[in-house]
């Protein structure tokens, strides 16, 4: 099943003309006055030579670069303050402009003979991650086997996931792991005495075996057993052929003096370890061109989204019949698949690597002197409550923006006593009501305050860059190589305040032109310790938590620094959007997925910005449903 | 075979002197009967080749010796390694060319070992610039050992990516690449370590006779699936093949044994280390190290490499006296001398764990010396000053005499601009790789040879 998408008669080409007409003769001057004396060439400020993107011809294919420079301006960060200004007429005309660049023409685009050259909108067949391996054992039998920690850990590329085919490696060392667990697997469900097996492998063993039961011979049942097995591991129908290969598998383990049940384990263990149960496999056919996908194939790209895990039954019935193919039917079943427990893998895989949380409490730590309230048990309740949280805001189907604020969160116990909290509490997560408190939304979590920490300290400059970029979405450039000599520890460090010293290092230009934007949204979490605890001074100087934004805003805390965020909630749901989506596609997003990036945010704008909106989008979204044929 | 006894000769600090253990060990066992069948002279002990990684950099003036030759004085940074100068080649000078250009970090780990440009990505082609030492030599004598090499780390692969400096931080992880496209993950579990060696307690096996079958069959329907992915797919899969070809070189391994082979004089297996991550980092890098000189001392392999921390590590080195801040961010000492002091301490660390490593091998005897005279140990970073990110003038170690074919104790300054990789091809002719060339190498360095 083919189907090439024709390009829509380029029906934009004018406004296209006209657009890069504009450029020339209103915006590139103004660039030319203001911008270039410190953005071009060698010297360009920042490292950021904007001579790079102005040829006409090219300012479609740059339009990213353009929206990044618009953010600024519109933030009021550039030009900086001891620049020029641009006069109001000039922001709305660079504004506009690129507001109004016109991007049906790139979406439209998508398939055209010419765009076929340089699309990168290639997903790749991929192996399943470690996680998406344990959960899809677990799904497949019903037992939890805790296999992850068995495989070597997963890097991750393109928009920051473990999902991106293109880092995911296979090294000598996986399949001997792949092995060793299908053999751990098999041999505990389908053990010689039944008998002896807990009630939660019993029942694992007897829903395996199943539809076997009323078979005439053996062989029939092992036939059954495994058509049943494979066609939910491999995610598809099994085909006649291949289920006469199998067959032969069993017929050759039984002629090497297995029974019945020994090649029953053959048999399962051949299918955890077969390539078409551990590989995301998306076939190509011999044309060119884009083509949808198949139910199955998209019913497996959304249930590694939402579950990390396989299709379960109704998907794939819904897969079967052809009607996850209805835009409308595939929304109802994201809604369905966020209501169910296994939606939890959104939290764990999706919103720790999103918030780069995974490390917290293994590399940089807390000091043990310094914090000994500081455990493992702790740094996993600081995380348990990122996930609660995230979680519990796609099964309530609540509205997006609660990530930057909210009255409520999730705590157990251990975190109840960490935040002060009074009640009755256990190791179980518990919504809680934060009226009148000052913490609320992500931010102000733990996790993320002491994930942003030195061992002994805060830093304002880590906390600020994290903002920046984790729930912004800006680009934080590295600090130079070599950076002089800033006073620091010592004495200075009794008599000066943290801010102070910063400060200092702020007056020289090089350093502001960074830390101006990150510093003073850092010092907004400044009343929250290295562990998230709430304070009021640090070693005896009182907390100061106000700043001054580049644009000039200024805020006093964390609670009206939220209020900046809030204001700024277009762009943080615009990177949460992309992020989903680089996480739901597994690839670098390119220039056309900015298309399904927009639409995205127009529809929750329209709809409260409702969680289960955000992954409807990009399930029912063009590059989510089709696969690109790469020749 | 009387395995059951550990060798009275290694330090107690060791795991080995926990109870021993029987232990499936297929081809020690294997091994022993070969030999007693045979009457030839006793092989000659092969060669083993370790890499030993660290990350962020050593503070030059605490680590590069003010003398060259053999009177030197040790600095500060190295004097954990004093009573082994003999056996050291502290080598000043050598430079990686090709990690001037790109990001401080990434683009000077991942080639530690290639020497090579690393490609700016974030995850599409990811490349190393090349095949990495280790991985190399494995190619060439890893059919001799049940593995062909053993990587080695603390901390799981860094996740996600810096989208500042457009780099997965994939990079910062992996110094081992089997090509230069392609990363060899490294196993952080002391325990798993030791079972994939020797087999679990019950002992069972990974791997094992019993798989041969099931191999075959996965790899026939592997090869079916193949023919029917994109291109780009094949090369992806391509992993999984490799992957499961090597579970069958490893049980093809100890049906083929010959007569002839090294005799790793193996009296006895230590216990394995308890199950799980050990907490304590300093418990962690010592079963590590340990574990490679185990996996030598019996022949397991005679390629490893260990990575001591993923780069732009921010651990926490309080536990080192005068110490009280993390590793990434002290490097950054921005020549404050409280904070270089705190630095040099940490590379200091590191040296001394390197030491107690030196001091196993040289207790366990092998033909006419020890372990340690058969080995090239490498020691160092793919940066040298930690604040300047610099690829020039790299901390590089060499330990061992290779066979009689290094002429340790001294301290040898190459000239401005040598390639590191001349020590690498060097390196890779005393393992017995035949090449001409390896990485942006220009010659042998001929001064570390014997004579």
């Amino acid at each position: 099943m083919l189907v090439v998408v024709v390009t829509g008669a380029s029906v934009n080409a004018d406004d296209a003309e006209a657009w890069r007409t504009r450029f020339s003769q209103e915006i590139q001057p103004m660039l030319a006055q203001k911008c270039l004396d410190c953005h071009s060439e060698d010297d360009a400020s920042g490292e950021f030579d904007l001579t790079m993107y102005m040829r006409p011809d090219q300012l479609l294919e740059t339009i990213d670069v353009w929206e990044r420079i618009a953010r600024r301006v519109r933030n009021g960060e550039m030009p900086p303050a001891d620049s020029e200004a641009l006069t109001d007429d000039e922001r709305a005309a660079m504004l506009g402009w690129v507001d109004n660049a016109p991007r049906d023409e790139s979406c439209r685009q998508l398939a055209s003979d010419e765009s076929q050259r340089w699309y990168r909108g290639h997903v790749m067949s991929r192996r399943l991650t470690r996680f998406e391996y344990n959960h899809a054992v677990r799904d497949l039998i019903g037992v939890d086997f805790g296999l992850a920690n068995m495989l070597p850990s997963d890097g991750a590329g393109g928009e920051g996931f473990d999902t991106t085919g293109d880092s995911l490696f296979l090294s000598a060392i996986h399949f001997e792991r792949y092995l060793a667990a299908a053999d751990r697997v098999a041999g505990a469900v389908l053990s010689e005495d039944g008998n002896t097996q807990t009630p939660d492998l019993l029942m694992a063993r007897q829903r395996l075996l199943a539809p076997g039961q009323d078979c005439e011979s053996e062989e029939a049942a092992a036939e059954a057993i495994f058509v049943a097995l494979a066609s939910r591991a491999f995610r598809r129908e099994v085909v006649a052929d291949e289920r006469e290969r199998w067959m032969q598998w069993y017929r050759d383990a039984r002629g090497r003096d297995e029974d019945h049940l020994a090649a029953l384990r053959s048999l399962v263990t051949a299918v955890l370890v077969s390539p078409h149960f551990l590989f995301l496999v998306e076939v190509e056919p011999d044309e060119e061109g884009v083509r949808a996908l198949t139910g199955h194939e998209l019913a497996t790209r959304m249930a590694l989204l939402i579950w990390s895990s396989l299709p379960d039954q109704t998907l794939r019935e819904r897969a079967e019949d052809g009607s996850l193919l209805d835009p409308s039917v595939a929304r109802r079943e994201v809604r369905r698949m966020l209501a169910d427990p296994r939606s939890r893998a959104l939290g764990e895989r999706f919103a720790i690597q999103w918030l780069d949380l995974g490390s917290l409490g293994t590399g940089r730590r807390p000091d043990a002197e310094r914090f000994p309230e500081f455990d493992p048990e702790l740094a996993e309740a600081m995380r348990g409550e990122v996930i609660e949280f995230v979680v519990s805001m796609f099964r309530a189907d609540a509205s997006l923006l609660n990530l930057l604020d909210s009255n409520e969160t999730y705590v157990n116990a251990r975190l109840a006593e960490h935040y002060g909290l009074s009640g009755e509490f256990d190791d179980t997560f518990r919504q809680v009501s934060l009226d009148g408190l000052p913490r609320g939304g992500l931010t102000t979590m733990a996790a993320v305050l002491t994930n942003t920490s030195f061992p002994h300290r805060t830093s304002p400059v880590l906390r600020g860059g994290w903002l920046l970029e984790r729930i912004l979405g800006e680009r934080v450039p590295p600090p130079p190589a070599d950076v002089p000599a800033l006073e620091e520890e010592g004495q200075a460090l009794v008599s000066r305040s943290l801010r102070e010293r910063l400060e200092q290092h702020r007056l020289r230009a090089d350093c502001a032109t960074c830390h101006d934007r990150i510093d003073p949204l850092g010092f907004g979490l400044e009343n929250f310790d290295a562990i998230g605890r709430w304070r009021k001074d640090d070693g005896g100087v009182p907390i100061d938590a106000s700043g001054r934004l580049p644009s000039g805003e200024v805020f006093d805390g964390p609670e009206e620094l939220k209020q900046i965020l809030l204001a700024r909630r277009d762009q943080f749901v615009k990177h949460l959007t992309r992020q989903m989506l680089g996480y739901a596609l597994g690839r670098p997003l390119n220039r056309f997925d900015q298309c399904v990036i927009d639409d995205t945010l127009k529809a929750l704008q329209r709809q409260d910005y409702r969680a289960s909106l955000l992954i409807e989008e990009i399930v029912v979204s063009y590059p989510f449903q089709h696969r690109f044929i790469k020749k | 075979m009387a395995h059951h006894r550990p060798q009275a000769s290694i330090s107690r600090r060791t795991f080995l002197h926990g109870a021993g253990v029987t232990l499936g060990l297929p081809w020690l066992d294997a091994m022993a009967s070969g030999l007693r069948a045979s009457t030839g002279p006793q092989p000659q002990p092969p060669r083993r080749l370790a890499c030993l990684f660290f990350p962020n950099g050593v503070w030059q003036k605490d680590w590069i010796p003010q003398q060259t030759g053999r009177e030197f004085d040790i600095p500060f940074a190295l004097e954990p390694l004093a009573d082994l100068r003999n056996d050291l080649l502290i080598l000043s000078g050598l430079d990686k060319a090709h990690s001037r250009q790109g990001d401080g970090h990434y683009a000077k780990t991942a080639n530690f070992l290639t020497g090579m440009p690393v490609e700016k990505t974030t995850g599409k082609n990811i490349n190393s610039g090349g095949i990495s030492l280790d991985q190399l030599v494995a190619q060439h004598v890893g059919s001799q050992t049940p593995l062909p090499s053993l990587e080695l780390g603390t901390e799981p692969v860094i996740s996600g990516v810096d989208s500042n400096v457009g780099y997965t931080r994939l990079y910062g992880s992996h110094i081992s690449w089997q090509s230069p496209t392609r990363p060899v993950a490294k196993e952080i579990n002391p325990r798993m370590v030791y079972e994939r060696l020797f087999g679990a307690e019950d002992g069972s096996v990974a791997v094992g006779g019993q798989h041969q079958h099931l191999l075959d069959f996965v790899l026939e329907d592997a090869h079916r699936l193949r023919k029917r992915l994109g291109r780009d797919d094949q090369f992806k899969f391509d992993e999984y093949l490799d992957s499961v070809r090597a579970v069958e070189r490893r049980i093809e391994f100890h049906q083929n044994r010959g007569p002839d082979q090294w005799d790793p004089q193996s009296s006895g297996l230590p216990a394995p280390p308890a199950p799980g991550l050990p907490d304590d980092f300093r418990e962690h890098v010592r079963l590590m190290l340990e574990l490679i000189v185990l996996a030598f001392r019996t022949d397991a392999t005679r390629v490893s490499t260990m990575m001591f921390a993923n780069d732009v590590s921010g651990r926490n080195f309080a536990f080192v006296d005068g110490v009280s801040g993390s590793h990434h961010e002290l490097s950054h000492h921005e020549n404050n001398p409280d904070r270089i002091a705190q630095y040099t301490r940490i590379v200091r660390w590191h040296a001394q764990q390197f030491a107690e490593m030196l001091r196993l091998m040289k207790s366990i005897p092998e033909g006419d010396g020890s372990l340690l005279d058969h080995s090239m140990i490498l020691f160092g970073c793919g940066m040298s000053d930690g604040n300047r990110h610099d690829p020039n003038n790299l901390p590089i170690i060499v330990a061992g005499q290779a066979g009689g074919t290094i002429t340790t104790g001294r301290h040898i300054a190459s000239p401005k601009n040598t390639p590191l990789c001349n020590l690498y091809l060097s390196m890779a002719h005393r393992m017995g790789v035949d090449i001409d060339q390896f990485g942006d190498s220009t010659g042998e360095l001929t001064e570390v040879d014997a004579g």
